[in-house]
């Protein structure tokens, strides 16, 4: 009887860890050309390869959501680095690859003060960028702009609010509101797929 | 005749500056009872975006409504909200805000802000940026808000 109760309790224990890091999407075999903030060609996620990453999605139009979303990977990459877990790499990826060129992700890194070390922005072609959102759901509709004078047009997206960590093996594990994240659980959670 | 006129004219007179002292005081009045707490602007590289957060608070038996507001930091400035459908963020732009009787309304992140859209130099955490609030009460109010990446108090607890 006891051997059962221990048997079941295993099962239950193994199905609850699994469960709480199902694999979301699987990028191991796929390879995105894309620009980091100093303009080099980068591809993702192989520049992540053999380390978990906290990704995050942003536009820098936006005054808001990315910002936080921004300040919140900040808070994240902090944390860790006073629990001295190392080996994470932190990615912002632009959804806005017309506006945020290389040299604009760069200010908005920069006027932040961010720590760069193991941390990448990375924007590139429509095309590449759009299939990367489709593959690890993340959308950005255009919603309300502002028109200027001269004819120049600002777009606000519509978009998802996320956070993600991606495994050692480029597998997104699990998905987070990257504008009210709670830092505490990302981080167990990351010391929980360290293990 | 030249005297009822000059008299018309003096009553005429004393009643405007009368008026216009009563005018003033009423919105010295208003003024003096909405009180802006905490400005804060989020830093911004130049040419891009960023929001303008604070605390009104309207200390009158009467309600007052911000309609616009005014910066020499950005080329435009709106008030705008956030809205949420589903995991989807997104944002819009409001006429106005109301600030009832006695009550405090919080402009912050993920809620209704201030918008400076396409700022004119770079906003740097530790400098400090002004702003103009229209009040249809109070009239103008000038806040002086510090750039920084979070609200004071905040310490991001969630």
């Amino acid at each position: 009887m006891k051997k059962l109760i221990f048997t079941l309790s295993l099962i239950f224990v193994v199905y609850s860890c699994g469960g709480k890091f199902d694999t979301i999407e699987d990028l191991s075999d796929e390879k995105y050309n894309l620009v980091d903030q100093n303009n080099s060609r980068i591809n993702f996620p192989g520049i992540v390869k053999g380390k978990m990453a906290v990704v995050g999605y942003i536009f820098t139009n936006c005054p808001d959501i990315c910002p936080l979303t921004t300040n919140n990977m900040r808070l994240i990459q902090e944390r860790l680095k006073e629990e001295k877990i190392n080996n994470i790499e932190f990615v912002s990826i632009s959804f806005d690859p017309l506006v945020d060129k290389p040299g604009v992700l760069r200010k908005f890194a920069e006027i932040r003060n961010l720590d760069l070390s193991n941390w990448t922005f990375l924007t590139g072609e429509k095309n590449v960028i759009d299939s990367l959102l489709k593959k690890v759901q993340v959308f950005a509709v255009p919603g309300d702009s502002t028109v200027f004078q001269s004819g120049e047009k600002i777009i606000y997206y519509v978009h998802t609010d996320r956070i993600q960590i991606m495994d050692t093996d480029g597998k997104i594990r699990k998905n987070y509101p990257g504008s009210s994240i709670n830092i505490d659980e990302i981080v167990e959670d990351i010391k929980s797929l360290a293990d | 005749m030249k005297y009822k006129i000059f008299v018309a004219a003096a009553i005429f007179f004393l009643l405007l500056t009368n008026l216009s002292i009563v005018y003033s005081q009423e919105i010295e009045n208003s003024k003096s009872k909405i009180q802006i707490h905490d400005p804060w602007i989020r830093p911004a590289a130049q040419g891009s975006n960023t929001a303008l957060f604070f605390v009104v608070e309207n200390k009158s038996d009467k309600p007052d409504t911000i309609y616009s507001a005014k910066s020499s930091l950005s080329e435009v400035v709106e008030i705008h909200e956030m809205f949420k459908k589903g995991d989807m963020m997104g944002m819009r732009q409001v006429e106005f805000v109301v600030v009832l009787p006695n009550s405090k309304v919080e402009f912050k992140p993920r809620d209704i802000h201030v918008m400076l859209i396409k700022t004119k130099k770079d906003l740097k955490i530790g400098d400090e940026g002004e702003a103009v609030l229209l009040f249809k009460n109070a009239g103008a109010i000038k806040v002086k808000a510090e750039i920084r990446d979070m609200p004071k108090m905040n310490g991001m607890k969630h």
